[in-house]
């Protein structure tokens, strides 16, 4: 199920990769390869900066449409955070490759129709948040990521962060928002119907999120009776994660 | 708010004006920082920092070194992930950190591999799938158009970089251009490259590397009667040379281990004895 395990990240797991990551959250585990500033090719080039290339394997199969959208979601996002200024006419790529997505014991995983895919984009961004920080490549800000449901349930809405498959499934509407460590919002997709309110009531459960470290995170663990279910403090999180790293790079000084 | 020192114009156009930024500071800077300066916590990249972090000095300006960015007016903002290291004496920062593909900077020391032979200059590689540096043919000591060396695609040269920014491919040179001395420059022959990290090249290159960096394989095998030469490039390659087989094998072997293992002062003694028992 999801959102009962605190999120987990390795760094630099892959000996071959100028950077990477491995991220595993609700459900989810993502590997990033991530090499760059190298040559881009000849019809990537832009004479003034880099060009990121984000490529998404799914678990199984090949990617199709879908894993194009989201490669075209995550590159526009990636592109505001990397400096690509500072590399002109060269490629920074960045592979994610699915290695677990929840298991899904109440829907019919079976599509239907063709629909995006939520829930996976918070861990996607994270994992390749995290192997550009491995790679040591020049960023704006680092990004958090979630995403959030509205739900009824017994007649009274609910935005539930972090949803499960079937919480998702009885969802009306579907919301993914990203923030940078600057607290600007950088990523907000969203499906279904929704009224602005409700959007509001999203992106501030979003918002605490993302945004909040370290001081004001004994409050809201605390705060469990509240209307929206408090998910981990992913800015935290990341924080902890890149002190390990530093103190693993730096344990000569 | 910071205050600058007046204005110098850097070696780097793509600086702002105001601060002289050069790479070449960051290698002396390293030798100096050892003994006490202001080290603050690790932090990703989010807020500028304060005032009181950032040196100041009535003359000199304000070297920022690489991982940082400045902002006008007056914003210090780091870009990587690293440890901010401050060095009040000669008003620079920089961020240490260790990983990631090398960018060239001017005067690094580099070991390139030659790519291919064009009618004036050898392209260089200096990392895998980056555009190739150039070196002249005449970038050599005492080279003229008849005695210049002749590098076949593969051989190896330790070289400095002359000319980098982010618009031009990088630029090399063999030879010192004020004395015209290789000063130690030149293609090598015979022995092995090593990959090792970035931030390990580095320590290897600290002018005291034993007590600063924390290596001290290349001494303690010394000691133990190898003989070998190295070449440490800035671009994560290490070359070891010698007359016998053996010892450059065990010099690179140490070299990873250590890099790899992030061995500390005790293991690497240990390693050491260990790679020279064998050896014998």
């Amino acid at each position: 199920m999801s959102a009962t395990t605190a999120p987990e990240a390795a760094l630099s797991v892959l000996p071959r990769a100028d950077g990477s990551a491995k991220y595993s959250y609700a459900g989810y585990t993502v590997t990033a390869s991530v090499n760059g500033p190298i040559e881009a090719q000849r019809k990537d080039e832009h004479a003034q900066e880099a060009y990121v290339d984000v490529i998404v394997r799914p678990a199984a199969g090949v990617g199709g449409t879908r894993e194009r959208h989201l490669e075209s979601l995550l590159q526009s996002s990636l592109s505001q955070l990397i400096l690509v200024k500072n590399f002109p006419r060269m490629l920074i790529q960045v592979v994610l490759q699915v290695e677990a997505v929840p298991d899904n014991d109440y829907e019919n995983t079976k599509l239907v129709q063709a629909s995006l895919n939520f829930p996976i984009i918070p861990a996607l961004l994270q994992t390749a948040v995290l192997g550009l920080l491995s790679a040591v490549v020049p960023m704006r800000a680092t990004a958090t990521s979630t995403v959030a449901a509205v739900v009824f349930q017994d007649g009274a809405k609910r935005v539930v962060v972090d949803p499960s498959p079937k919480e998702l499934a009885a969802a009306r509407s579907v919301h993914v928002l990203a923030f940078t460590s600057h607290d600007e919002l950088i990523l907000a997709e969203s499906e279904g119907d929704f009224s602005v309110k409700e959007w509001d009531d999203v992106y501030d459960a979003a918002a605490k999120i993302c945004c909040q470290s370290g001081a004001g995170n004994a409050d809201t663990a605390m705060d469990l009776d509240g209307p929206v279910n408090a998910g981990p403090d992913m800015r935290q999180f990341l924080n902890s994660t890149l002190e390990a790293k530093v103190a693993a790079d730096l344990y000569w000084k | 708010m910071a205050k600058f020192g007046p204005k110098r114009q850097g070696p780097r156009s793509d600086i702002p004006a105001k601060l002289g930024r050069t790479h070449r500071q960051e290698h002396l800077n390293l030798t100096t920082t050892h003994n006490g300066h202001h080290r603050p916590p690790p932090r990703p990249p989010r807020r500028p920092y304060p005032p009181s972090l950032i040196p100041t000095h009535p003359k000199h300006p304000l070297r920022l070194g690489p991982g940082l960015r400045h902002v006008p007016p007056s914003s210090i903002l780091p870009t990587v992930a690293g440890q901010l290291i401050v060095n009040p004496h000669k008003t620079s920062m920089w961020i240490e950190s260790n990983g990631g593909r090398y960018t060239p900077s001017p005067s690094d020391l580099v070991i390139g591999r030659v790519l291919r032979s064009a009618a004036d200059l050898y392209y260089v590689s200096l990392s895998p799938y980056t555009p190739p540096a150039s070196l002249p043919h005449l970038a050599f000591e005492s080279a003229t158009k008849k005695t210049r060396p002749q590098l076949a695609p593969g051989a190896l040269v330790y070289a400095r970089v002359s000319l980098a920014n982010r618009h031009m491919d990088p630029e090399l040179e063999c030879v010192s251009p004020s004395t015209g001395k290789a000063d130690g420059l030149g293609p090598l022959t015979g022995g092995m490259v090593f990959d090792v990290s970035p931030g390990f090249a580095r320590r290897l290159l600290l002018a005291r590397s034993r007590d600063e960096g924390g290596v001290e394989v290349l001494e303690l095998l010394g000691a133990e009667g190898v003989a070998f030469e190295t070449a440490v490039g800035r671009n994560g390659r290490v070359w070891v040379g010698s007359e016998s087989v053996k010892a450059v094998v065990v010099v690179g072997r140490a070299l990873k281990e250590t890099d790899e293992g992030r061995l500390g002062g005790e293991e690497q003694r240990r390693l050491v004895k260990r790679l020279v028992r064998e050896m014998r």
